[in-house]
């Protein structure tokens, strides 16, 4: 048994469109622990979706194609698995949630019915048996039992990504990607859904893949995380390495970025420029155009992953210089 | 100068929007109060539902309100016709929420922020128009070079300036921000934040500022007021309600912000129960009472309670405090 | 920031507009392009046979010398059991379909897109009182308005043409009027009041030409189907009356001798066909071109 739930090794996926190929990602690396959770993190574009389903081999082919790489699954490559085992690990060993709860269920199925699907999918077990369990899948998510025979249309927001949550969980997968599950959602509830979920998560000795855009979310509930640009990892870390030893200038920028930390009044320090075209990619480091501390080896040549201490590990080259540090770990 | 230091810009009275629907009343703004001082910024925060969104339409009559006061600039324009409220809109703008929505698709960069100068004839000559456009695209930032383009060929951030452009193009007095970064990527967000700040200090502008998003607005406003199901429920200075919020739910919002900070300094969360009741039919009782922690028996057989102040600017709807 | 200059030229920086959009991504696909060449080829056949072929010698002139002709170099598509020369009758019948099939749906769509904008843009009473009335149209056969308009008003082209305005308005008041109420609901339009822009200019100037592009694919369709019911109706002698070329009416006139002498039926019905087929290619690229879930 490995230690690693997940592991996925220089995964190259491109999108051919009419209008050119996007380079959506890049020769990703990175591994979640057994009972453990990353979070991955980047903005829109940087290919946090699509990792989610690569892991899942749900990339929409055409256009998408998984160029290169592999996806193991405790020990298994998901890309090399024929449909068949592809239908018996979706669902059972890996289970998915989206971001919008609204369009996630189907509005003519009960909700205990849309439980007890993905139960009887995989397990052995008569209708009755199913939807029996559906129920307790309900109730462990803190909605009344009797709710079970209701339609998605008469619960709200928080309660529909609640029951998104029971469907995932409810053949106890070993992995859950969760692909921002409560960016959806209002603050108050958000902070319900994510403690539902560590909850959940350490109880069933599961690890998390937690996509989001959400720096303040990755904090509350990731013990690794993994910060994504243009379709590759630039920064990799327990959360604690990250957050408090930021190395690169994009976590750096993202930091700078958030109004919360802030006296108001103080300036925020925006990255400059925006990301790049993925059809487009710039020579050598993605994010060299908008780096402050870029030189001109950076547009050369594409930085290289380095250890820089425990778990935690940078693409970056500014760091060739050993006496290089950013600005916000600088000061004391 | 010294006259300009308190003058207030907007004064809106109970302001109370009701709608008639199939199940009843629904109490979408009910008896909002607050006053704004020329180039401040007052933030409106609460969760969807709470009425902040009608409220900012209420205040530039694109809803009728039902009942209440408005009072611009010492005009008193609750009954405005839409005729009369023509000329008011050169001196009161809003930015929207969506900018993938928020602007005709088929109109070029150079026709959505000329509209405006052109519809109330601020200037004569397409020569005149073309100049003020380049400028006005300057000013927020966005490259001359999109002069032509269309909204489907610009990122989101790119679109939200077009936005702002087109507010500002008439030299308003107010403008009222409805969600204006909430759809955009963060670092694109503090962008637009900058900028929002940077044109108040050149114009003096007054704003008003909806979100949803605490972190936001404690950055962005000088006074801030709390809603929840139609109801203003706090209401202090920016400071001062992040130092010392009083009503329950105020600390349960401030509470439920996922802070980006790993570590042994972080504050405990304190979670609140349930989900938002419904804002229809009402009955006259603490509408917060089936989430609170802190209720007690004169809360639930009290009527519900009134905005009254309870340290000097520092507004709260609550029996308990 | 780079805009430093004087306003100069600003032409030299281009954008491209959802039309041309659209336009590219039509072009990209080679059945609408077939089909729209085939169209712009029958227009211009249409217009040039009042040119080519004289109407009383041509068309309508009976020689009895050359009746059922089969085809062959003299006659290309052969002759009919009037010795009228099919070819010649096919091209100069094209017009008839033509400008029945564009000019019914031009009339359907200026009312409909009227009544449709009303019901959409006001709803309430107006939009039931509209929609009501379009019903019980919708429901009446399009043959059976077409009897009573040509009982009324006689067999010509005109009537034809009033009686099937009348179903293609009622199917445009129903697009526009749901294209109106989704438009209705978009914050730009919240931003063309917030601007202080009246009702009257709303509609014209942001409502109405956001709804083209559902529109335009039905218009396409519409025209198609409207040649088809143009022939059936003058097939069964309630629409263009002989000895008018109408490819219909061609097709009703050939039946008694489609075993003696087929190509009086094949060649107008393969007429009537190609077009639909075209239109048809047209209105499925359209609708492909414009659908935004399809785009990268």
């Amino acid at each position: 048994m490995s230690e690693n739930i997940l592991e996925v090794r220089d995964l190259v996926v491109h999108f051919e469109t009419d209008d050119g190929v996007v380079k959506a990602i890049n020769g990703l690396n990175f591994s979640i622990g057994r009972e453990k959770t990353l979070g991955l993190v980047g903005e829109t574009g940087a290919g946090k979706t699509t990792t989610a389903l690569s892991i899942l081999n749900l990339v929409p082919n055409p256009p998408g194609k998984i160029k290169s790489g592999s996806i193991l699954l405790d020990g298994r490559d998901v890309l090399q698995m024929s449909d068949k085992e592809l239908e018996q690990m979706r669902g059972n060993d890996v289970a998915m949630i989206f971001q919008d709860p609204m369009t996630a269920l189907n509005p003519v199925m009960t909700v205990g019915d849309q439980i007890a699907e993905s139960i009887q999918l995989h397990q052995f077990v008569s209708p009755k048996d199913a939807f029996e369990k559906a129920k307790e899948m309900l109730q462990m998510v803190g909605i009344a039992e009797s709710r079970a025979y209701d339609y998605p249309h008469q619960f709200s927001g928080g309660m529909r990504q609640r029951v998104v949550i029971a469907i995932a969980l409810a053949c106890e997968p070993k992995l859950l990607l969760s692909d921002e599950p409560t960016t959806a959602l209002d603050v108050t509830i958000q902070a319900q859904v994510l403690e539902l979920m560590k909850e959940l998560i350490r109880k069933r000795h599961m690890s998390m893949l937690l996509i989001t855009h959400d720096l303040g979310v990755v904090a509350e509930s990731c013990d690794d995380v993994a910060v994504m640009y243009a379709g590759k990892i630039v920064e990799i870390g327990s959360a604690d390495e990250v957050f408090n030893q930021t190395r690169h200038p994009y976590t750096e920028g993202l930091f700078n970025s958030l109004p919360n930390l802030r006296e108001r009044g103080e300036e925020l320090i925006p990255i400059k420029g925006l990301m790049p075209d993925p059809m487009n990619l710039p020579e050598g480091c993605s994010f060299a155009p908008r780096c402050p501390y870029a030189t001109e080896a950076c547009e050369k040549q594409p930085p290289e992953l380095r250890h820089m201490g425990g778990t935690h590990y940078v693409a970056c080259d500014a760091y060739n210089d050993p006496d290089f540090c950013l600005r916000r770990n600088s000061h004391g | 100068m010294a006259e300009n230091e308190k003058k207030i810009l907007l004064e809106v009275d109970h302001l109370t929007k009701y709608f008639n629907t199939p199940k009843g009343l629904l109490h979408a703004v009910d008896g909002v109060s607050f006053q704004i001082e020329q180039g401040k910024t007052l933030g409106i925060v609460g969760e969807s539902g709470c009425g902040k969104s009608t409220t900012g339409r209420s205040i530039l009559k694109l809803i009728e309100p039902t009942s209440g006061k408005i009072i611009f600039d010492g005009e008193d324009i609750t009954k405005y016709s839409k005729t009369r409220m023509r000329r008011l809109r050169t001196e009161m703008t809003m930015i929207f929420q969506d900018p993938f929505s928020s602007l005709d698709p088929r109109q070029s960069v150079m026709e959505l922020i000329s509209e405006p100068i052109r519809e109330h004839r601020l200037l004569r000559g397409n020569d005149a128009i073309q100049k003020r456009t380049l400028e006005l695209m300057d000013t927020v930032g966005l490259a001359q070079r999109f002069v032509n383009s269309y909204p489907h060929e610009l990122d989101g951030g790119r679109r939200q300036r077009i936005g702002i452009a087109r507010a500002l193009a008439v030299n308003p007095k107010l403008i009222v921000c409805d969600e204006p970064v909430s759809a955009l990527d963060v670092s694109i967000q503090a962008q637009i934040l900058n900028l929002l700040k940077q044109l108040q200090k050149d114009h003096g502008l007054t704003y008003i500022f909806i979100t949803h998003d605490l972190s936001v607005v404690k950055y962005f406003s000088d006074d801030i007021a709390v809603m929840y199901l139609g109801q203003m429920v706090e209401k202090a200075n920016s400071d001062e309600l992040f130092r010392q919020p009083m009503h329950p739910y105020t600390q349960a919002l401030l509470s439920a912000i996922p802070l980006p900070i790993v570590g042994k300094n972080k504050p405990e969360r304190k979670l609140i129960r349930g989900e938002i009741t419904s804002p229809v039919n009402l009955p006259d009782q603490c509408r917060f009472l089936k989430r609170c922690d802190a209720c007690t028996k004169d809360c639930e057989t009290g009527k519900n309670p009134e905005l009254r102040e309870v340290a000097p600017g520092h507004f709260v709807a609550c029996h308990c405090v | 920031m780079e805009n430093t200059n004087k306003t100069g030229n600003i032409r030299q920086f281009k954008g491209r507009s959802l039309g041309q959009e659209t336009w590219r991504r039509l072009l990209k696909n080679r059945g609408a392009v077939v089909g729209m060449i085939f169209m712009v080829l029958l227009v211009i056949v249409a217009i040039l046979a009042e040119f080519i072929y004289n109407y009383d010698t041509d068309i309508v002139a009976q020689n009895s010398k050359a009746i059922f002709a089969s085809p062959s170099a003299a006659h290309i598509f052969g002759t009919d059991q009037f010795g009228r020369d099919i070819f010649a009758r096919i091209l100069y019948g094209a017009r008839y379909s033509l400008l029945i099939g564009v000019g019914s749906v031009a009339f359907g769509l200026v009312v409909g897109m009227i009544l449709g904008a009303l019901a959409g843009f006001y709803g309430g009473v107006i939009d039931n009182l509209v929609m009501r009335a379009n019903d019980i149209l919708y429901a009446i056969p399009n043959i059976m308005i077409a009897v009573v308009i040509v009982s009324l008003l006689g067999t010509t082209p005109f009537s034809l043409l009033l009686a099937l305005s009348i179903s293609a308005a009622s199917s445009f008041a129903r697009i526009v009027r749901a294209a109106v109420m989704q438009i209705r609901g978009q914050e730009y339009i919240e931003s063309a009041y917030a601007m202080g822009l009246p009702t009257w200019k709303v509609i014209l100037k942001h409502i109405i030409p956001n709804c083209l592009s559902p529109i335009i694919v039905q218009v396409t369709l519409a025209i198609g189907s409207n040649i088809i019911a143009a022939s059936s109706l003058s097939f069964l002698g309630v629409g263009v009356a002989p000895p008018m070329p109408e490819w219909g009416a061609m097709l009703s006139d050939g039946r008694p001798y489609i075993r003696s002498a087929p190509w009086l039926c094949i060649f107008p019905g393969l007429a009537i066909m190609v077009t639909v087929l075209a239109l048809n290619l047209m209105g499925d690229g359209l609708r492909d071109a414009l659908d935004p879930k399809l785009k990268k």
